[in-house]
């Protein structure tokens, strides 16, 4: 209340085509009962140029990040849709999943050659006809919300995370990285980077962060930069959309403001 | 066990080059064997800042088709017992090695030396996949500019990536009068981003031109300046020595800077 809004600048609505971002184009880890779910993005939902390099990259750094969550020896299955994986391609994923003490046990794949060379890998395969697709069914699901995504780390510049639900992320988000949530984002640490919260379009979504430097916050479809001067001193802070646009407040005030708000 | 230790940057010109060719050179001095690899295909400079262009005969690429065997692509420093370097072909490109051969290569060098440094070339495209290929351990290289710290920034994600966690920060051509007046960004904000551990700072010094345009490395100098005793340093560290950081704040720590921050403040 004393620190917020006035020095944030206005906000400039942008086109309706940025709302509704795709949140399921990022390679998923899932729990379930006593398993892992690996999910990679439908093909045809990946930009055209996101390679498998990409992919692996992504793999990589979200099991960086998780590593405490799982127990050893956690069996994984692979949830492959129509992902066109050959026998190199999975053996990358079993190493990757083998370096946090992870096991690839069976792949779950609408594709008949991603079929054939799990099968010679010696995992357990069941192939699903494409109509039935096990993507499709977590996409309906997740309308709601996916449950929140838990990260240790520093998300660093290039690095970019997406979640159709809320983020949680214990580290700084640096500049030059970005975290787009369907759900808030709460940064545990730095906010130096891009954070779109709401990215489905939900304006009641916020943004927290230990302190607030960012490079530009987004919620649905509302935009602001941050201040040009640097407040002398940090505190944390809650970004909210108003009618106004993306105003702060201190965290410590933030319940009180909001109560304000609704009532 | 060899240790086999990429210097890289991501953006171009804060000093990679240089960095290996005086750490090459310190390292050695320590009596360790030392192989300098350059993986700047099509661009190489490493045998220029060490004074041994006219000695290269063969390349990584005459070894890699197997036109000549790896030791005879070797070029010794007459100067300097222990280091060798394996030059990189200047007529080829970036893609006409692959990260597989490179692992070949290192790996067979590994097994003669204790320090393999690689030489990464800027960016992060097939010539950097190919320079952290073989690599246990970084040396991230970055000058205290925004620019080259979120280019090293963008680095350490990805040698995350490749599962290489050993990661070292030298921050080289600090001033530090410009950071005592606050108009560059200080060690602290550079760590304060990158967050990893901090190996060594090198001031700015004009010798370092002079040095690299003779092919003579710094260390090399009876008396030594102030970024060749830094690099000294930071080869002692990769040794496992203690040793205190170089006090490169106290000459331009007097009086009328200190009013002068206190009024800023």
């Amino acid at each position: 209340m004393t620190s917020d809004s006035a020095e944030q600048s206005p906000v400039s609505t942008t086109s309706p085509s940025d709302t509704g971002i795709d949140c399921h184009i990022q390679v998923r880890l899932k729990p379930e009962g006593e398993q892992l779910l690996l999910i990679l993005p439908k093909s045809a939902e990946m930009p055209d140029e996101a390679t498998w390099f990409d992919l692996w990259q992504q793999l990589k750094h979200r099991l960086n990040s998780g590593e405490r969550f799982w127990q050893e020896n956690t069996v994984v299955h692979l949830m492959a849709d129509d992902q066109l994986l050959d026998g190199q391609k999975l053996q990358e994923i079993a190493d990757a999943l083998s370096e946090v003490q992870l096991q690839l046990k069976r792949v779950f794949t609408s594709r008949r050659q991603t079929a054939v060379a799990a099968a010679t890998a010696g995992y357990s395969v069941e192939q699903q006809t494409p109509t039935y697709s096990l993507q499709q069914k977590t996409i309906e699901s997740t309308e709601l919300l996916a449950e929140p995504l838990y990260l240790q780390t520093t998300v660093r510049s290039g690095v970019e995370i997406r979640h159709p639900g809320t983020i949680v992320i214990l580290g700084d988000l640096n500049p030059g990285g970005t975290v787009i949530a369907t759900g808030d984002i709460f940064i545990w640490g730095r906010l130096r980077g891009i954070a779109h919260a709401g990215a489905s379009g939900n304006r009641a979504c916020r943004i927290m962060a230990l302190q607030m430097e960012p490079t530009q916050l987004r919620i649905a479809d509302a935009v602001a930069r941050a201040p040009e001067t640097t407040p002398a001193q940090f505190y944390p802070e809650v970004a909210y959309v108003t009618s106004g646009g993306i105003r702060l407040t201190r965290a410590l005030d933030f319940s009180k403001t909001n109560f304000l708000l609704n009532s | 066990m060899s240790r086999i230790i990429v210097i890289t940057s991501g953006k171009g010109g804060v000093g990679k080059t240089t960095v290996t060719a005086n750490l090459g050179m310190a390292i050695a001095k320590l009596g360790r064997q030392v192989a300098l690899v350059d993986a700047d295909f099509g661009l190489r400079n490493l045998d220029l800042l060490l004074g041994l262009e006219n000695r290269v005969v063969y390349t990584a690429i005459e070894v890699l088709a197997g036109q000549c065997r790896l030791d005879q692509a070797l070029v010794k420093d007459k100067r300097q017992e222990g280091l060798v370097l394996l030059p990189a072909a200047q007529s080829r490109t970036k893609e006409a090695v692959s990260p597989e051969q490179m692992k070949k290569l290192i790996g067979a060098l590994a097994k003669k030396y204790d320090y393999i440094i690689v030489d990464s070339p800027a960016g992060i495209e097939m010539g950097f996949r190919n320079a952290i290929a073989a690599a246990s351990e970084a040396l991230i290289v970055t000058t205290p500019e925004i620019a080259a710290v979120r280019d090293a920034d963008r680095v350490v994600g990805l040698l995350e990536a490749h599962s290489i966690k050993k990661i070292h920060l030298i921050v080289n051509r600090l001033k530090p009068a410009m950071v005592q007046a606050e108009q560059m960004m200080s060690v602290q904000d550079v760590q304060e981003i990158l967050a990893i551990p901090l190996i060594g700072v090198i001031p700015d010094d004009e010798r370092v031109i002079v040095s690299s345009n003779r092919g003579e490395p710094l260390v090399m100098e009876e008396r030594l300046s102030l970024p060749g005793i830094a690099i000294n340093n930071i080869a002692r560290r990769l040794e496992g020595d203690k040793i205190p950081f170089l006090d490169l704040m106290a000459e331009h720590d007097n009086l009328i800077n200190r009013i002068r921050r206190m009024f800023r403040n």
